[in-house]
């Protein structure tokens, strides 16, 4: 993962960490909140139970007074008013407190105080015409319930105060009447304050309100502006008419809190509760938010320290991952130096052997070719028998290694189903018959004849099989079984069911799970002399699975064992492959001889290679062609001839000292007007690894074939490159005439190697050793075998002229005239 | 780590860090005018009784005195039957730090005490910047000491609806016969009653925001008559003439119609408000009293809250060159020197003494400043630079209140055809008041 990555997801993280924090104390703060609101709520009721309770005890003080007023009254011994206040003033303990008399049932509100005017000590008159303090009451029938007035101003001291009613009947000394009057205990509203004092110590900025029916305050903190809390409200938390109502009704009529914005529009919180023991007075508790809600924000301490502390462990965590980035990043080094020690030592070796093999393989090839003597012709069987496990061998470990890279890939074809039994019985039945071993075939003859695959693999798993079949087993036989069937979910494929069964040594059941394991060898020490690398079933294992199968294997051991596995491929031809044994015996009966696939008298050929016993095998088995072929050592000389001489193909060799292959070719490539502007240039190498051939086209050839040289392929190769008109048209004239024979050889241009044959017989012996284009063969001659009918003409030529002749030829060959 | 990853990390933190120092700091802006004689931790509490039930804008200028010294309160008390209840207040045993006075009380033995109890405020060790106080206003006693701080000015004009001059087509009326020429277009345009006010013998009646500030202006002109006046010697009555007459001439010239105000405003407060904001009054006549009333009734009207107009105070054009300004004094503060919290109130009072606080509290009671700056309400701002010598502060005349309550008669009776403006002037001294 990119490192940028890491830190934005370790950065994401951190986010995450912080807003899981912060949620957290957030959700801690909101239920701390909560009940630190429910608390306030409580010390509101609290609150105004003191209050209320206070508020009882004054009003029954000033009843006190006035039952005893009023008793005297009833019981006949009425007080004037003068003595009914000096009754109170020596009632009354608390020197704050006074009490006033005044006549109601005048309308005067006039009367006498407890105290005197503070400016005036001798005049204890008091007047309360011009306060507007008794609207609210019935003065003259008071229910004995607490009747508490707003808090006004003092007539005598300018105290605000509060007072408590109660009506009395006193005598008029002068009139000799009984008079009806208020009795008014009035109470400094600093004496209420006091008692409210307690709070202070709870919340430190709460602030008591007693508010009435409209709002208007009988004492307020601070906090709370106007004289009316409704106003205040209205004034500082805007809504609508309706929302307002609701608000005030809610004061009014229930115990509770909610959040206002006070004066300077920061949050508070406001507990309200009614005063029970009276009509329309409200306990309005105030308290900024802060104070109650102070966890509410996130405590940014804690987050700036987690914070901090995160990105100071990301850091951390960062200068570490770096370190072990390093440590991983320098044995990702070597472990990419060792696999580079691989590769190279790989591609070394494969290099090192092919070069060496490349001659006996050649050599021995042109032994084959030239030899008569049947035991020579055996022994260099035998050598390339031998270098052909070799070269097994060493192709085993490099396709594991491609396999091992990733790189390996199959190349679905289409091919002849006979040709790929062909060989795999070929290469196998001569083992098998060599070790004394019966080799069964059962080949369904159903079989399509043409299917789409990758022929290559699918015969390098069955053959890795049947090898090892052959190789673990010392007597009894190797059957070989092949069937198809068809597969209805896919119409176009079939599904070939391949097994083979020997009496070999059989596997252990502890060891089945070893088989495919790469470089492991099952019972080692008694196997040694069993060649192999151990990599055989691991391939075709690996082949399998790529390709959607797996190979299952039965095995007893010491009887023997099975492999098996089923593989579906697509059909391109439903034609059925008919009976492989036949056609197989006849192939077998026929020695297989090289033949050469064409001759080009004109083409000029240059091969390149440092090895001279290269040189010498390229241009050996290339001799029945006929090419003119030269030779260079080095990339030097190559270049020489290069800018020298027109060549219609080269064969380069890569790994040559001094100036290696790729180093000639780019050199060529720079090189201008030379008489090759044209000419392809194919690499000739020892050096068969994965990704060689995209290295080579990539530095400029045309194609790359590998060392050892396999005849066919090479002859394969030039005959793609080499201009077709270079290639000569060999024609089999086989006619009983020999007039005819030498007549038709004049007819025919010289572009036409035409060879004449008086027989069949003559004919077939000349086919084993070469190969022809085309078949001229009169209607006269009585055929002794099958003719391969694409190449072969069959007419009365006699009867034909110069000219039918040539147009027959031309347009076998689809040339002009 | 690349170093844009760092870099971007880095600035994270600082960001944060700074962020988190911004949020320890005190983000309040300190006044540059007013710095603290005092402790500012010092631990006080201030007490303020006057007559308004309701004093917001002072409870304000308590909140930005918070703002200095926050560790004290100061409370605001309405003191019922102030005139009573305000000389025992401070005898008493909670006797207020600051009380309200006004210019009547003077000279009223009942009240002796108010001033007899008042600080000093131009002693120059409490440093309380008189100056910024309109000499008309500034009330300074026989020895040239301040006792008091004028808190309010007010006057007596006229509410102008601007958008109708401005629809109109009209300039605000500066002389009387431009208002009897803009009375007349206004008419044309359909405008019944060009001017309105309360048809009473109250302050803010016709007759009084009209025609007294031009009666004060004649007795500050000519001071001989006013111990006449005072005496209510009848013959003093002449004194009245040109003021009654230019009132007369008013009512004659169809500039407002009295019985369309009478049976239109019930009061001469809430309705002269409430109907100047229906928005079909060019002119309203009123007090300044009136005009503070105008701020929160805005809301409160339906027709206004729906057509908003611009207004403002003008000084009625009642005279040939001009009208007459009545720089007057609404609302004083003393300091009750024998206060428990003398050196905070001091210090209170030195806040307060500022164009700015006063201004502020002007502002928001909608009364005009008593301070040299009329700048920060617009409704006043015709009041600004008014001709000095068409000017009529407290100190140019000293009519007693009985002179005023007879001129306020007269007035009333020439507006509504009760007397002639001969027969009010005959009856001076004798016009029957309520």
């Amino acid at each position: 993962m990119k490192r940028r990555y890491i830190i934005i997801i370790n950065i994401l993280m951190v986010g995450l960490i912080l807003f899981i924090i912060a949620k957290y104390a957030n959700d801690r703060a909101i239920e701390s909140n909560r009940a630190s609101i429910a608390s306030f709520e409580k010390m509101t009721i609290t609150t105004e139970q003191i209050i209320d309770n206070y508020l009882e005890d004054e009003q029954h003080l000033c009843d006190i007074w006035s039952n005893y007023i009023n008793r005297s009254a009833e019981a006949g011994s009425p007080m004037t008013i003068d003595e009914a206040i000096s009754y109170i003033r020596k009632a009354k303990i608390s020197p704050e407190i006074s009490g006033h008399l005044i006549y109601i049932d005048d309308g005067s509100m006039a009367g006498i105080s407890t105290s005197a005017h503070m400016t005036d000590p001798t005049d204890y008159s008091v007047d309360y015409s011009h306060i507007s303090l008794f609207e609210n009451f019935e003065i003259h029938d008071l229910d004995g319930k607490v009747n508490l007035t707003r808090a006004y101003t003092d007539p005598l001291n300018g105290v605000q105060s509060i007072a408590f009613l109660n009506n009395v009947k006193v005598l008029d000394s002068e009139t000799n009447e009984m008079r009806e009057g208020l009795l008014i205990r009035v109470v400094p509203v600093s004496r209420l304050e006091q008692k409210l004092v307690f709070l202070k110590g709870e919340y430190e900025n709460v602030e008591i309100s007693l508010i009435d029916w409209d709002g208007d305050y009988m004492i307020h903190g601070k906090s709370l502006k106007n004289r009316n809390f409704f106003e205040y409200f209205k004034s500082y938390n805007p809504m609508t008419t309706k929302e307002y109502n609701e608000v005030v009704e809610t004061i009014r009529t229930q115990i509770g809190s909610m959040h206002i914005r006070n004066s300077k529009s920061e949050d508070s919180v406001i507990a309200y509760t009614p005063l029970s023991g009276m009509n329309s007075w409200y306990l309005i508790a105030y308290i900024p938010a802060s104070e109650l809600t102070d966890s509410k924000s996130v405590d940014w301490v804690l987050l700036g320290i987690a914070s901090v502390g995160l990105m100071l462990l990301l850091h951390f965590n960062l200068f570490v991952l770096r370190g072990l980035n390093r440590k991983l990043a320098d044995a990702a080094e070597a472990a990419n130096q060792a696999n580079e020690a691989k590769s190279h030592f790989l591609s070394t070796m494969s290099h090192d052997i092919r070069t060496p093999m490349n001659a006996i393989i050649g050599m021995d090839e042109m032994i084959l070719r030239s030899s008569q003597d049947e035991e020579i012709l055996t022994y260099a069987e035998n050598i390339k028998t031998a270098g052909n496990t070799l070269l097994g061998i060493i192709k085993d470990i490099l396709d594991f290694s491609k396999i091992e890279a990733g790189k390996m890939e199959l190349v679905p074809v289409d091919y002849n189903f006979v040709s790929l039994l062909n060989d795999l019985v070929n290469m196998v039945q001569c083992k098998a018959e060599e070790k004394g071993l019966t080799f069964e075939l059962e080949v369904d003859k159903n079989i399509p004849r043409i299917m789409n695959g990758d022929e290559i693999r699918i015969k390098q798993v069955i053959t890795n099989i049947l090898s090892n079949a052959v190789k673990y087993t010392k007597q009894g036989g190797i059957t070989f079984s092949i069937s198809s069937e068809k597969i209805e979910e896919h119409p176009e494929e079939v599904v070939l069911h391949v097994s083979i069964k020997d009496t070999g040594i059989g596997i252990k059941k502890e060891d089945l799970d070893k088989l495919f394991v790469a470089f492991e060898r099952i019972e080692e020490k008694k196997n040694r002399n069993v060649e192999g690398t151990g990599l055989g079933m691991a391939i075709a294992q690996s082949f399998l699975n790529m390709m959607g199968s797996k190979m299952q294997v039965e095995s007893e051991y010491g009887v023997g064992s099975e492999f098996s596995f089923d593989l579906n491929q697509r059909v391109v031809n439903w034609e059925p492959m008919g009976e492989f044994d036949t056609a197989f015996k006849r192939f077998r009966s026929e020695r297989k001889q090289y033949r050469v696939k064409f001759t080009a008298p004109k083409a000029r050929i240059l091969v390149v290679d440092d090895t001279e016993i290269n040189l010498k095998v390229f241009t050996s088995l290339l001799s029945k062609t006929k090419m003119q072929i030269e030779t260079a050592d080095s990339g030097d000389a190559c270049i020489h001839l290069f800018k020298k001489n027109h060549y219609d193909l080269i064969f380069l060799d890569h790994m040559m000292p001094n100036k290696d292959g790729i180093e000639t070719m780019k050199e060529m490539k720079t090189l201008q007007d030379t008489p090759n502007t044209d000419t392809p240039v194919i690499c000739l190498t020892a050096n068969a690894i994965s990704g060689m051939r995209e290295m080579y086209i990539e530095a400029g050839f045309h194609d790359y074939l590998t060392k050892p040289i396999d005849t066919s392929r090479l002859e394969n190769m030039i005959l793609r490159y080499l201009p077709s008109n270079l290639i000569e048209r060999r024609i089999l004239v086989v006619h009983e005439d020999v007039a005819f024979l030498k007549k038709i050889k004049e007819w025919l241009p010289d572009c036409y190697n035409v060879i004449v044959v008086k027989s069949e017989e003559q004919a077939v012996t000349f086919l084993q050793k070469q190969e022809v284009d085309l078949i001229l063969m009169d209607d006269g001659i009585q055929l002794q075998k099958e003719w391969e009918e694409a190449k072969v003409i069959r007419k009365h030529f006699s009867e034909i002229s110069q000219d039918e002749i040539l147009t027959l030829v031309r347009d076998f060959f689809n040339e002009d005239s | 780590m690349s170093k844009s990853v760092k870099r971007m990390i880095s600035m994270t933190l600082v960001a944060m860090l700074l962020l988190g120092a911004t949020g320890c700091g005190e983000s309040q802006t300190e006044s540059e005018e007013f710095s603290p004689k005092i402790d500012a931790d010092t631990e006080y509490k201030i007490s303020v009784v006057g007559t308004y039930s309701n004093f917001e804008s002072l409870e304000s200028e308590f909140e930005r005195f918070y703002a200095k010294y926050p560790n004290g309160e100061i409370t605001y008390t309405y003191l019922d039957d102030y005139g009573n209840t305000i000389g025992q207040a401070l005898a008493g045993q909670e006797p207020p730090d600051i009380y309200v006075v006004q210019p009547w009380m003077y000279g009223n033995d009942q009240y002796a005490d108010l001033f007899d109890s008042a600080e000093v405020l131009s002693d120059p060790d409490l440093e309380i910047d008189l100056d910024c106080i309109r000499s008309g206003v500034r009330w300074e006693m026989e020895n040239g000491e301040i006792l008091t701080l004028p808190i309010f000015a007010t006057s007596y004009g006229m509410l102008v609806n601007k958008d109708i001059f401005e629809k109109e087509n009209l300039e605000v009326p500066e002389t009387y016969e431009e208002l009897v020429d803009v009375c007349e277009k206004l008419k044309a345009a359909g405008y019944e009653s060009p001017v309105m006010g309360a048809n009473t013998s109250t302050t803010p009646g016709i007759g009084y925001t009209f025609a007294y500030p031009m009666f004060a202006h004649t007795v500050k002109e000519d001071r001989s008559v006013e111990e006449g006046l005072n005496n209510l010697d009848p013959s003093a009555g002449e004194a009245m003439r040109e003021s009654l007459t230019r009132l007369q001439e008013f009512v004659d010239a169809g500039c407002i119609d009295v019985a369309k105000c009478s049976a239109e405003m019930e009061d001469d407060y809430d309705a002269v408000i409430m109907r100047f904001f229906e928005g079909d009054v060019p002119m309203m006549l009123c007090s300044g009293d009136v005009v503070s009333g105008t701020k929160k009734r805005e809301s409160k009207s339906e027709a206004f809250e729906e057509n908003p107009f611009a207004y403002d105070f003008y000084v009625a054009p009642s005279g040939d060159e001009g009208g007459y300004y009545m720089d007057s004094i609404s609302l004083l503060f003393c300091v009750n020197k024998n206060s428990e919290n003398l050196d905070m109130t001091n210090e209170f009072m030195r806040f307060l003494a500022s164009e700015e606080e006063l201004g502020l509290m002007a502002q928001e009671k909608r009364l005009i400043t008593p301070t040299k700056d009329y700048s920060l309400d617009e409704v006043y701002a015709s009041l600004s630079d008014f001709p000095e010598e068409r000017t009529i502060n407290f100190r140019d005349t000293e009519l007693l209140d009985t002179t005023v309550k007879q001129f306020r008669a007269a007035a009333y009776a020439v507006v509504n055809g009760e007397m002639t403006v001969d027969e009010a002037v005959a009856s001076y001294g004798t016009i029957p008041t309520d």
